[in-house]
Parts: C-alpha cells; sequence; structure tokens
C-alpha cells in the first residue's frame, strides 16, 4: 500500500496542502527493509518488548501446552490400556471418546453427571435469582430498615468456601446411610430421609445460598444504576405500574439478569467440594466429581476426554456471558446523565422485608458457621448438656482415637498444611499479582500489538477452563519428565504452577485495568523529564501502582486459601494444604476436626477479605473470584 | 536556522487507516510560538508527538537544530528522554504520588543537578508560576489551574530548548483560560523558549502564536502569522475554520441561488474562466448595509435581501439576511438600525472577497477585481 498514491486520490476532491518547504531536497520514500530496521530498533530499544516476549513464552508454557497435552491424552492409547484397546501407547484412538459418550457405561461416566450437573445448577439458578433477586431489589430500591449492614452482611456467603455449608449440612442432616457420628436431627432421634441429607437437594439449595450474592451485586449494581428518570418518563406518558416494569424495568436488567445466571452457572460447572461431600454417599454424581473419580483411579483417558468436556462447556457459556456483556455495555450509556436512584416505600411490609433479610443471613451465615463451630465442641453430636462440650476437638491431648490424638491445633499436620496454604498460596498470589501488572504494563505499552493481544487473551484462558479439568490438565503435562523439566507429580511446585496459572485471569485483567486507568501521561512525562525505562518504573509506574498491586496480591490470595478443586487433583499428602486436610479428615470422619479446619478456613478467608477491604477502602466482595 | 524541522513525516497507525498525518513539511524557527491549529483528530496531536518522540513515525525526518533525532531512511530514532525537551500534556499527568516540589524536581534530579543549585532554581521556577505555597501538597489537592502551572512549571525547570504543549488549556474554565494565556504569553517572552502549542481554538491560536500552522485530515494546510491566515486563507476549509461567526461561503453556479447568481455575474465580469465554478468566501464583518443602491459604494458586490434575525452578541450584533432563501450572516459593532423584517441593501467591498477556484483554492483577486471590467 504506497502512501503517496493514496494519499492524493483521498485529496483530489478536497483542497490541496499549502506546503512550506523547507528548502531541502525531498526525502526518498523509505523501503520496506528500512522501515522494518526503523521499526525494529524503536521496539526494542526498551526492555517491554522483550518482557513480553518472556511472558508470553511462560504463559505458552503453563497455560497452552498443558491444555493440548490434555487433549492429546484424550486422542492416545494411555499407558495400561493397550491390551483392551488393540494398540500401543501412543497412538491414536477413538477409544476414549467412545466410552465417555456412547459406550454402555456412558450413562454413569457422562450422560447422568451431565445430567444432575445442569438440574443442579438450574435449580440453583433459580432458587438464587428469587432470593437474591429480591434481596438485591430491597437493598438497592426500598426503604428496608438496615440495608447498609446487609449490603455486606449478605455477601458473606460469597467469602465462605462453598463447601462449609456443605460441611454444616452433613452435621445437621446425616443419617445413617454412611457411617461415622450421626448428624444431629439422627442423635435426637429423627432420622431425616435420604434425598433430604444427600444428593440433589441440599447440593442445589446450597450453590443458591453460596452464589445468592453474585445476583444480589450484579442485579443490584445494575438496579442501583437504573435511572428513575427513565421511570418516571413512562409514568408521565401514562403507563402504569405494571407496563413501566415490563417495558422499560426488565428488559434494561435483562443482561444483567442473564449474566447472573450464567456466571452461577460456569461456577456450578467446576465445583467440586459441595457435590463430593453431600453426593457421594448416595452415588449422585456431577461432572466434577466424575472427572475427579476417573483421575483418582488412573483413567487418564477417560478423565482427559471428560476434563475437555466440561472444558467445552465452560468455554461456551463464558462466550454467552461475553456476548451478554456486550449487550449490557450498549444499555449503560442510557440515562448514565442524572442517575437518580429512588427509594419506593414500603409501607406496612418495612418489618417483614427487614425479617426476611434477616432470615436469610440467618440461614445462609449464621446457621451454617453456628453448627459448625458447636459441632466442634460436643462430644456426641446435638446434644446440648453441658458434660457434653469440650475444647478436646481443638486443643485436648491423648484423645481415644486412631490417628489424630491430639486436639485439631496441637496437630502437627494442621500447621504443616497451614504453612503449605501459606507457602503455596502465598507464593502463587504474589508471583501472579507481579506478572500481572506486567502483563497489564506490556498490553499498555508494547508498540508490537499482536504480542499485546496474545497476551490478553492466553491469561484470559484459564478462566474458561473449571479448575479441576484444569489440574487434570496440568497432571497430564507434569505427571512425568518431559524433556529437561522432571516429574513434578507430588512436589509443592506443581501447585504453585497451576495456582498461578489458574489466578493469571484475575491478575492480569486487574493489571491491564489498573496500566490502562493509570494511562500513558504520568510515564511519559517522566520520559519527557529525561528518565530511562529502569527509572520510570522504580520511580513512577510501581509507586503509583503499589494499591493496584496489593489487591491484586491480596485477592487470588484469599480465593487460593478456599480454593478446593485445583488442589484436590494435585495435592498428595505431604504437599496437603488446609482445604484437601480438611477433605481428608471428612474421608476419615473425623468431623470435630474437620469442621475445624474448615472454619480455619472462612475465617481466614473472611478476615482477609476484610481486611483487603480496609486496605484498599474498596468492596473486595465483588472482585472475589472462586 | 530553524530550531525543528519536519521533512515529509507520515504516521500510519496501522490496518487499513488512513494516514493520521501524511508528507508533513514543516520548520518551526528558533524562539518561534507556533501554534498547530486544527479540528479534532486532524493528526495536530500526532504530530506535536512525533516531535517529542512519544511516537514513531511512518516516513520521514525530524531535525532538531543541526541533529536528526528520528529518520526511517537512516534508521535514526532518539527517544524521548534524550531529546531535551519538555511536553506539558492536556491532561497535566502529574505524578499523583510526589509532591510538588518533587514533581518540579524530578527532571533535575535525574540531571544530577547539585542540591543547592537545584532548590534555588525550583524556588525561582515555582515563584514565577505563583505556586511556590503549594509546595509540600500533592497534586490532587490542588485546583485544576494550579496543576496546570505546576505542569508547566516541571518542564520548565530544565530550562528546555523546546517547549510542547497540547492543548493545555482545554482543561481550563474561560477565565482561568484567558489569565493562562496571558501568563503563557509572557513566558514565552521571558524563556525565549521555542513553543509549539496544539489547540483547536482559533482565539487560543491568534491571541499567542507568532505563526499559526493549519492542518486538517492530517493534511497542512496553511503556515503562515494569525493575520496571514485570517485575511488570506490559503483555501476554503482554512476560511472556514478560522473566523466566528464563520466566513459566508456562496457557492458559484447554484442556480437556484440569488445571491450566487449575483456573484457570478460580478465575477464574470472579471474572471470568465471562474464562472459557474468554484466559491466565494465574505467574513461577516465584511458585508456593509445600506438604505438602497445610492449607499453602494462603486464596484462592489451587492443585493437586496431581508433582514430575518437579530442577534445580540453583548457589544456587538449578528445580522441575519435572507436573499431568496439563502442566509448571509454580518456582523457589526453598532447597534443595528434595521428591523427584522426589514428590506435591505447589503454590499461588499471588492478588496474583502475570497475567491476560491473548483478545488478550493484560494485565488488571488482583488486586485483583478478592482480594475474596471472588461467588457464581454
Amino acid at each position: 500500500m504506497s502512501g503517496p498514491a493514496q494519499t492524493s486520490a483521498q485529496t483530489s476532491a478536497k483542497p490541496a496542502p499549502v506546503r512550506r518547504n523547507s528548502g531541502t531536497s525531498r526525502l526518498a520514500a523509505p523501503t520496506r527493509g528500512q522501515r522494518l530496521r526503523y521499526r525494529m530498533k524503536v521496539a526494542l530499544r526498551e526492555p517491554t518488548t522483550i518482557i513480553g516476549v518472556l511472558a508470553a513464552a511462560l504463559f505458552a508454557y503453563l497455560i497452552v501446552v498443558p491444555i493440548i497435552s490434555m487433549l492429546s491424552d484424550a486422542m492416545r492409547v494411555q499407558f495400561g490400556d493397550e491390551r483392551r484397546i488393540k494398540q500401543d501407547v501412543g497412538e491414536l484412538t477413538w477409544y476414549y471418546i467412545d466410552r465417555v459418550f456412547l459406550s454402555r457405561i456412558s450413562h454413569d461416566l457422562f450422560w447422568e453427571p451431565l445430567v444432575n450437573t445442569l438440574s443442579v445448577a438450574a435449580g440453583a439458578i433459580v432458587l438464587s435469582m428469587l432470593v437474591g433477586g429480591t434481596l438485591a431489589w430491597l437493598l438497592s430500591r426500598t426503604d428496608m430498615f438496615g440495608r447498609r449492614w446487609f449490603a455486606t452482611a449478605l455477601i458473606v456467603p460469597y467469602m465462605l468456601p462453598a463447601w462449609t455449608f456443605a460441611l454444616a449440612w452433613t452435621t445437621l442432616f446425616k443419617n445413617r446411610t454412611v457411617g461415622g457420628q450421626p448428624g444431629w436431627l439422627e442423635s435426637i432421634g429423627f432420622s431425616p430421609p435420604d434425598w433430604l441429607s444427600y444428593g440433589q437437594l441440599p447440593v442445589t439449595i446450597i450453590l443458591a445460598l453460596h452464589y445468592s450474592p453474585f445476583v444480589i451485586l450484579l442485579f443490584g449494581n445494575a438496579l442501583r444504576r437504573f435511572d428513575s428518570q427513565l421511570e418516571d418518563s413512562a409514568r408521565i406518558l401514562g403507563a402504569n405500574r405494571l407496563t413501566v416494569a415490563s417495558k422499560i424495568i426488565m428488559p434494561l436488567m435483562r443482561p444483567s439478569l442473564m449474566s447472573a445466571m450464567v456466571l452461577i452457572f460456569a461456577k456450578c460447572l467446576g465445583e467440586f467440594g459441595v457435590p463430593y461431600v453431600l453426593g457421594l454417599p448416595v452415588n449422585f454424581d456431577v461432572l466434577a466429581t466424575s472427572l475427579y473419580q476417573n483421575i483418582s483411579s488412573r483413567q487418564v483417558g477417560v478423565g482427559a476426554v471428560l476434563a475437555g468436556a466440561i472444558m467445552l462447556i465452560g468455554i461456551i457459556t463464558i462466550t454467552i456471558d461475553a456476548r451478554l456483556m456486550r449487550e449490557a455495555r450498549r444499555f449503560v450509556t442510557i440515562g448514565s446523565k442524572g442517575s437518580m436512584n429512588r427509594l419506593s416505600p414500603l409501607g406496612i411490609l418495612r418489618m417483614p422485608a427487614t425479617g426476611f433479610a434477616a432470615l436469610m443471613f440467618v440461614l445462609s451465615v449464621g446457621l451454617p458457621i453456628g453448627t459448625l463451630f458447636l459441632s466442634t465442641i460436643m462430644r456426641v453430636p446435638g446434644q446440648f448438656n453441658l458434660d457434653n462440650f469440650t475444647l478436646d476437638y481443638w486443643i485436648g491431648t491423648n484423645l481415644n482415637t486412631v490417628a489424630l490424638q491430639t486436639g485439631i491445633l496441637l496437630s502437627p499436620d494442621l500447621w504443616n498444611a497451614a504453612w503449605n496454604s501459606l507457602r503455596i498460596v502465598g507464593v502463587a498470589s504474589i508471583t501472579s499479582g507481579i506478572l500481572g501488572l506486567l502483563v497489564g504494563y506490556v498490553v499498555a505499552r508494547t508498540p508490537v500489538k499482536p504480542l499485546g493481544t496474545f497476551l490478553r487473551q492466553v491469561t484470559f484462558l484459564p478462566y474458561l477452563v473449571p479448575g479441576i479439568a484444569f489440574a487434570a490438565a496440568y497432571l497430564s503435562l507434569f505427571a512425568v519428565p518431559r524433556g529437561p523439566i522432571p516429574a513434578l507429580y507430588g512436589t509443592t511446585l506443581i501447585l504453585m504452577l497451576a495456582l498461578i496459572a489458574d489466578q493469571m485471569p484475575y491478575a492480569s485483567r486487574a493489571g491491564i485495568a489498573a496500566m490502562t486507568q493509570l494511562g500513558k501521561d504520568p510515564e511519559e512525562a517522566a520520559q519527557i523529564a529525561g528518565a530511562g525505562w529502569f527509572r520510570r518504573m522504580t520511580s513512577i509506574v510501581i509507586p503509583i501502582q503499589k494499591g493496584s498491586l496489593t489487591t491484586g496480591i491480596l485477592l487470588p490470595f484469599i480465593s487460593g486459601i478456599k480454593g478446593l478443586s485445583l488442589f484436590v487433583v494435585l495435592a498428595v499428602p505431604s504437599t496437603d494444604v488446609l482445604t484437601t486436610y480438611s477433605l481428608r479428615l471428612v474421608d476419615y470422619h473425623y468431623t470435630q476436626a474437620a469442621n475445624a479446619v474448615v472454619l480455619i478456613i472462612a475465617g481466614l478467608a473472611y478476615f482477609g477479605a476484610l481486611l483487603g477491604q480496609k486496605l484498599t477502602k474498596t468492596n473486595l466482595a465483588q472482585g472475589l473470584g472462586n | 536556522m530553524p530550531k525543528i524541522n519536519l521533512s515529509g513525516v507520515e504516521k500510519n497507525y496501522g490496518g487499513n487507516s488512513a494516514n493520521a498525518v501524511a508528507d508533513l513539511d514543516l520548520e518551526i524557527g528558533d524562539g518561534e510560538f507556533m501554534c498547530l491549529l486544527g479540528p479534532s483528530g486532524c493528526g495536530k496531536t500526532t504530530t506535536l508527538r512525533m516531535i517529542a518522540g512519544l511516537e514513531h513515525l511512518t516516513a520521514g525526518e525530524i531535525r532538531v537544530g543541526p541533529r536528526v533525532v528520528d529518520s526511517v531512511v537512516e534508521g535514526v530514532f532518539v527517544p524521548p528522554e534524550r531529546r531535551e525537551m519538555g511536553l506539558v500534556f492536556q491532561s497535566y499527568a502529574l505524578w499523583p504520588h510526589l509532591t510538588i516540589e518533587r514533581n518540579t524536581d524530578f527532571g533535575l534530579r535525574l540531571r544530577k543537578m547539585p542540591k543547592a543549585e537545584r532548590e534555588q532554581r525550583v524556588d525561582q521556577v515555582m515563584k514565577t508560576l505563583g505556586i511556590e505555597k503549594y509546595r509540600d501538597r500533592y497534586p490532587s489537592q490542588l485546583s485544576g489551574g494550579q496543576q496546570q502551572r505546576v505542569a508547566l512549571a516541571r518542564m520548565l525547570a530544565v530550562n528546555p530548548e523546546v517547549l510542547l504543549l497540547d492543548e493545555p488549556l482545554s482543561n481550563l474554565d474561560a477565565a482561568l483560560r484567558l489569565e493562562m494565556r496571558a501568563e503563557l504569553k509572557r513566558l514565552h517572552a521571558e524563556f525565549k523558549t521555542t513553543i509549539v502549542f496544539v489547540t483547536h481554538d482559533q482565539w487560543e491560536a491568534m491571541t499567542l502564536a507568532t505563526t499559526i500552522a493549519v492542518m486538517s485530515e492530517g493534511q497542512l494546510q496553511q503556515v503562515g502569522t494569525p493575520n496571514d491566515i485570517y485575511d488570506r486563507p490559503a483555501n476554503r476549509f482554512v476560511a472556514q475554520f478560522v473566523g466566528n461567526p464563520p466566513i459566508n461561503i456562496v457557492e458559484l453556479g447554484d442556480a437556484k441561488s440569488e445571491v450566487s447568481r449575483l456573484a457570478n455575474a460580478y465575477l464574470g465580469s472579471h474572471f470568465a474562466d471562474l464562472l459557474d465554478a468554484g466559491s466565494i468566501g465574505i467574513r461577516p464583518e465584511a458585508i456593509r448595509l445600506a438604505d438602497d443602491e445610492r449607499g453602494v459604494s462603486e464596484g462592489a458586490l451587492s443585493g437586496k435581501a431581508e433582514v430575518t434575525g437579530i442577534l445580540p452578541t453583548g457589544g456587538s450584533w449578528i445580522i441575519e439576511l435572507t436573499a431568496a432563501g439563502e442566509k448571509l450572516f454580518l456582523t457589526t459593532h453598532q447597534s443595528p438600525e434595521v428591523e427584522v423584517g426589514e428590506a435591505v441593501t447589503w454590499w461588499v467591498k471588492p478588496k474583502a472577497l475570497h475567491v476560491f477556484d473548483k478545488a478550493g483554492q484560494r485565488v488571488e483577486a482583488a486586485d483583478r477585481l478592482m480594475r474596471p471590467a472588461k467588457l464581454h
């Protein structure tokens, strides 16, 4: 595309420019080679591009390669399956895909878990929409009592690990179907039926409680932004309340509601802890638990197919969400000017509405936490005699049990797991926070546009892949030595790497947002003043971004501490973190100890979030991933 | 010797986009106050940023004094931090984490100036701009005008030979803007710095610049003194962009328009080649009113019209005339003696007519128009 020819064609209809000639002879147009040399010189003058290239290589290895490796596992004969498939290890095969989707056991492997996943997700979505939607409206558009307090309190369930609720549920409703300590209801003589104790119903209710804060946040924000003047205009033109609600409010709210739905679905898809605790006793499998069982029984090929399927559903879901968000953004511009937010008086319903909010708080926070705590200080479940209470499970010694003969706080295993949690999650969060800022910097600054695009997309990729499928991918790549990289399974390094990769979507988005918001100007001003790259980083960019770097480290840390699905696949007893440790205790029926550990995790996550809120003066709940 | 010399400079942001700046030749003299003037998106800011080194070129060369700082053909690129210029951003771009004093002495510290000398210099600059009392505050604690002064002080502290200003006044309110304009003019006189100033505000350009470069769609349209630009616009774009209320443009050869026919006949007697082609421009202040033909000066372009609007603007008036559907606007500083609905005769001296050819280029017409008409 030659510049001059194009220009003259464009300007023929317009006045030709007047030139003030400099007296020097006209310069020849640069050749291709000269242009390239000049551009290389500009691009390589600063380390930005080099950092970008290194980061791109790192993420390709940490994110893209594991996924490809896993997908190729799904198509190749795995070790130990040669005889059954009658092909050599490594050859291409449809066997696993056939087995998962078409064979006789495909029903148990895939189709039933899929139906369960879908029905649990659908139930959770409907329930959380009803509860969360009502609460969002009460919080943002009415004169309900204590709105400020509830606005924070009702978000708390999201800060707690989801299976906190699952453990609380078993503490209350466990029956004789499985061994170990009975639930409270059982021990006071009322035996709850299986459908109430395990499986679909409790899983649905718990996920709904856990994710309704999503609806409160997303829908509530949309409601708050909604301009009352839009409502007023319709009323003035003669529309009644019902018409206004159906023709004005609902269409404008639809994107945010749909978006909340889609996100809840994506979260349910990857949810492992809750169905594991509550589904296992009655063989209620969802996709995540089916995948877990195949991985733990070393069905690598089948596991890979399942993980690929989960991934595919995840990608479809998030794509839909991206569409919806684009639609939502189209609406945002409307009425953003004189955003008036008028509260509807509830009148006689003011008390009952407040009561409803309070009830939801008790059900979703008070009851589970209270139950769990009480269970850790009671010898026999559900008996409220004074002599039944004890602190033995926390700080006792010489207990009459097979293992774990001390209270949980005196057990070296707990401290080992806690240390692992802090170490692994801490290192991963700090690393991903810094990497996120670097990615943000490169994306915002590099003159090589495709590099920025690649970095943004590759760091976003893990967001599409539910944690458990991502863990399966890591297992596939790092379980055996490859080239110079030794087998990493069983080390803390694999946990750190997987966690870093898993956190990159949040970290890089935070970094890109921070760098974009900062803009180029402050740095360019320093450049004009004579500061080189290193100087600009140390005295301008990093000091200004201190706050967002803190958030970028703290947020992943909190979600990492309560994360389970990634660790459950990759951790071994020696690399136990708090979450996998408590799950092991659940498996061994050390109920009190397991509950105590979960309480510790919940406490860490909650106070971490609170601390973050204090430090950054923002509402962190909105940014919390799972 | 010119201070800054741009030759054949071209900037394309890639893809299929049109050139942001196309084939630009411009020289800026030492000590000049050059305004790059044009509507938004015309490439003026891009040009400024290329001079600063914040954007690289697609083709061409930039020299500062004898030194080539940027050349695609020679493969030279001097990074911004080594061009020894000053740049004041539209957003001011003060560093939010540094106090006003640290913002101001940042460049001096980089240059490792001894402490005593540095403090003296900072004091001096701060006093000049009247910000010495904010020394220990942070940028967020200052008003827009004060921030603007800090942004200037920060750049003046290092005493750059070239000072670049990117619409620095656009975020200020009207009163402050006037004050800062006077201040800039004073600073220019005091520091003798070469200044390149980007603005879309013609008033700003007119009042400040020693030279104005008008740009449109990446092309340089005209370079000249403010009076040149206003009195002898090189083409229709410049004529229409500069001046408020805007210049009246009459297309020649528009058979439906009474004014067009008049103008065509008037011009045709002098310029056979311009018949039915091109256009004429009449500045609003050049139009005079008369009660009838007798009041029209000899050799003038004149016609009849109805007064259809009188808009007082405080101290002056804009009068809207309608002649067979076509509107003409004129301005006057005397209280108008006409009323809406009145029929009047308007006339324009030949000297005040701007004639543009078919391509929109200026045609020097005044001399020829004043000679007696040829017979045809």
